[in-house]
């Protein structure tokens, strides 16, 4: 008998505490509808891309020696370098650059291995088209710079997470002035510079 | 009691001034608040889809449909369009007659139950005798239409959302018929309007969900399993099933499922909200308020003002534990099958069956209290 | 006639022409499925029959226990059990046809016979309606307590009987051994799967 009305009273409990914790998961449920959606309204609203952003190529063509570093170090050798050899100054003369994006992975390796720097990551990354073909980029249109997201009067640019204030997840309605948690690169730089002579002190002591 | 307006009554009444036979004023009367029920309950389930929608968003921070009327507003709109003008396609090798019989045989029995609805002491089509068990009767034809889309499909996924969309249909039947039976026995009669009646007069108090509280919740749980809502939606888990029963239908024929889906949650809303939060009456009692204001009850400005006052309690009620149910939703996980057949059969069951005798006993101990 | 009335026949011959042939529909159908459907469609019928003899209960009862339990238990019965099995011609089988047909309408015409034979006693009472469900309730605690019981007592032995089923406690242990065998994957020893690195 007094097993029986342990386990009567153990299924009471069990189901008091199954009661519990669904009345904590609606609490957290209940907690999020107050909060702001962290929906970004694409058209209206972009994040602003971060510094190092792998977005569509940006090629210069003056500077570009035709070199081909970048068809070999390419996963697929993308990058089409259509040159010939000007026998008069015995260099090689670029005629057509082109890569199609269609294919590319952006995983940056010919921006890394560029021996001139003609090669650049840019932030664009809004690449849709009716026909797959048009991605495939030419010189003039790898040439062409895209237009920023701060400076487009049409869009209101909203921070990444990486940018927010410390404790902060949504970029909405930012106080005007607030700053990313941790220090910039300059500011990082002043203050080493600011310490080391007081290290050189410490080291001559 | 108040009776408080009658508009059958009245409206007989102006058309037999017009010099028409009783029969004849009666008869023109019978069609309108049946044509009115089910445009309104059409509206009141698209309401809830976009209550849905935006709900859900809500508890996932998102914005969920904006930019299609204000706030979103006429997403249903146009969802009923689509519906409409998508070409309707019986899928190869299934059954025609029984694919298309299945999803009218699902949505007719909902929308007959609201039949039995009230939203006032005479804002109801019918106050039948056996009131709230045509409702349980009803329900119980929902499966066999669940069992024909799924044996009509010819499809695997389909096959088994219906079986089991049947099983849990008929498990939770059950526990929900003993625990609305606790409350008729109570109110002493089946009757949506009696049961209303015998809650009224204390205001918030004097509603069934302080006398039955473990009937409150196994109604729900069982309600929520018989709409096949999120914990319970194993019939249509997208992730095993596709879409259960639904996976072959499309257009109008899906129209009918997903309408009559909402149509239910919505019905279930509102008998939840009739046998246990005291159906229209107000917080605080209507007559208090009068006596409050210094107006008689029989007033007919007054009288206006409670029945729409009423309408809008009833419908507040019932949108408060769609609420509820859509939170629930993005709470709970979906349970398994035998975790369903359990909780059915080995929770909810014997628990319905104390609560009966419990009941049963109070009733005897406290006349008073307990409806004698 | 007034209209009243006058829908009450039409229903009353609609809802006659529906229970017949939807009842001759499970009898002759050759797809035990569209049988079964066929059988909700004779309950429903019956159920409006009630409606029209002012049972409204009865008529929602009917709905619940036979449409609702009954023919969705006969639809699951059918949907489970996945037999095929192939008809083998039979020669004369028309000669079973037939002598169903004699017996079915022999029948017919014996209950034809009593009914038209028997002088009903009909109750010049007053119509219960809606407070039939009072009445029936009295019936089943006075005059018709022992069927009443006895049906519950059948009901309470069929629960316990589906429990012990349920429960396979008390099957008998070979035939639990032997699914367990078929069921369960033989567990690979340890040093048969780990390989060995030398």
């Amino acid at each position: 008998m007094m097993k029986f009305l342990k386990q009567v009273i153990d299924y009471t409990k069990e189901a008091g505490q199954a009661a519990k914790y669904i009345g904590q998961g609606l609490s957290v449920t209940f907690d999020h509808m107050s909060r702001r959606p962290v929906t970004v309204q694409y058209p209206y609203e972009k994040l602003i891309p971060s510094e190092r952003f792998r977005g569509r190529i940006h090629f210069e063509f003056d500077k570009c020696i035709s070199c081909e570093v970048c068809v070999r170090v390419c996963p697929i050798n993308l990058p089409v370098v259509d040159w010939e050899f000007d026998r008069e100054t015995k260099k090689k003369k670029l005629n057509h650059y082109s890569i199609d994006f269609g294919v590319c992975i952006f995983c940056g390796n010919c921006v890394e291995y560029c021996p001139t720097n003609c090669l650049s990551m840019t932030e664009e990354y809004e690449l849709s088209t009716y026909d797959r073909h048009e991605l495939n980029y030419d010189n003039v249109a790898l040439g062409r710079l895209p237009y920023k997201v701060t400076q487009d009067p049409m869009v209101t640019p909203i921070r990444e997470l990486g940018y927010l204030p410390k404790g902060v997840v949504s970029g909405h309605d930012l106080p005007a002035g607030s700053r990313g948690a941790g220090k910039l690169p300059e500011e990082i730089l002043a203050q080493m510079e600011s310490d080391a002579p007081k290290e050189e002190a410490k080291a001559a002591e | 009691m108040t009776t408080g307006i009658d508009l059958q009554a009245s409206f007989v009444q102006i058309l037999e001034q017009f010099g028409l036979p009783h029969g004849v004023a009666k008869l023109v009367w019978l069609p309108l608040p049946m044509v009115l029920i089910v445009a309104a309950v059409t509206v009141l389930a698209l309401v809830s889809t976009w209550l849905e929608r935006k709900v859900s968003a809500a508890a996932q921070q998102r914005i969920g449909p904006e930019f299609m009327g204000p706030q979103g507003m006429l997403v249903p709109a146009a969802d009923v369009l689509k519906l409409l003008t998508k070409e309707d396609i019986v899928p190869a090798k299934t059954d025609p007659w029984l694919f298309t019989i299945a999803p009218i045989l699902v949505f007719v029995p909902v929308f007959l139950s609201f039949l039995i609805v009230p939203f006032g002491q005479n804002l109801v089509i019918t106050d039948l005798g056996i009131g709230i068990f045509l409702w349980v009767a009803l329900s119980s034809i929902a499966p066999i239409g669940l069992l024909m889309a799924g044996y009509a499909s010819n499809n695997k996924y389909s096959l088994l959302g219906g079986l089991r969309a049947a099983a849990q249909s008929i498990s939770y039947e059950i526990p929900l018929a003993l625990s609305v039976l606790a409350i008729v026995m109570m109110s002493n009669s089946l009757s949506t309007i009696d049961i209303v009646d015998q809650q009224s007069g204390y205001g918030i108090l004097g509603w069934n969900m302080w006398r039955q509280p473990v009937g409150f919740i196994i109604f729900w749980i069982a309600a929520l399993a018989e709409c096949e809502r999120m914990p319970f939606d194993l019939p249509e888990a997208e992730e095993e099933l596709v879409a259960g029963y639904q996976t072959e239908y499309a257009a109008v024929k899906f129209m009918l499922f997903y309408a009559g889906s909402y149509a239910n949650l919505v019905l279930s809303a509102l008998l939840f909200a009739v046998l246990y939060m005291g159906g229209w009456e107000s917080p605080i009692p209507v007559s208090w308020l009068a006596g409050l204001l210094n107006v008689s009850e029989t007033t007919p400005w007054f009288q206006v003002v409670s029945a729409s006052l009423g309408i809008v309690i009833t419908l507040f009620k019932a949108y408060l534990l769609l609420f509820l149910a859509v939170l629930l939703r993005w709470t709970v996980p979906r349970v398994r099958i035998d975790q369903l057949l359990d909780l059915g059969w080995k929770f909810l069951l014997p628990i319905a069956l104390v609560n009966l005798l419990l009941t049963a006993g109070l009733k005897l101990v406290f006349p008073g209290a307990f409806g004698g | 006639m007034n209209l009243a009335e006058g829908v009450q026949i039409v229903s009353l011959g609609v809802l006659a022409f529906l229970m017949l042939a939807t009842s001759l529909g499970v009898v002759l159908l050759d797809n035990i499925v569209y049988s079964a459907f066929l059988l909700g469609g004779v309950f429903i019928s019956i159920s409006g029959l009630y409606i029209l003899l002012n049972a409204g209960f009865v008529a929602a009862a009917q709905i619940l226990i036979y449409v609702g339990a009954v023919n969705v238990l006969i639809l699951f019965g059918i949907m489970l059990v996945n037999k095929r099995q192939d008809f083998t011609p039979v020669r004369n089988a028309w000669l079973g046809k037939a002598a169903t047909a004699i017996v079915c309408f022999g029948l017919f015409a014996l209950l034809s016979t009593m009914v038209l034979a028997t002088a009903w006693p009909i109750s010049s009472g007053p119509i219960a309606g809606d407070a039939a469900l009072v009445e029936i309730g009295k019936h089943f605690f006075s005059d018709y307590l022992l069927p009443f019981e006895l049906a519950s007592v059948l009901l309470l032995m069929a629960l316990i009987g589906a429990i012990v089923l349920a429960r396979r406690e008390f099957l008998p242990e070979e035939m639990v051994d032997s699914t367990d065998e078929v069921l369960t994957l033989p567990e690979r020893r340890r040093e048969l799967t780990s390989t060995p690195r030398q």
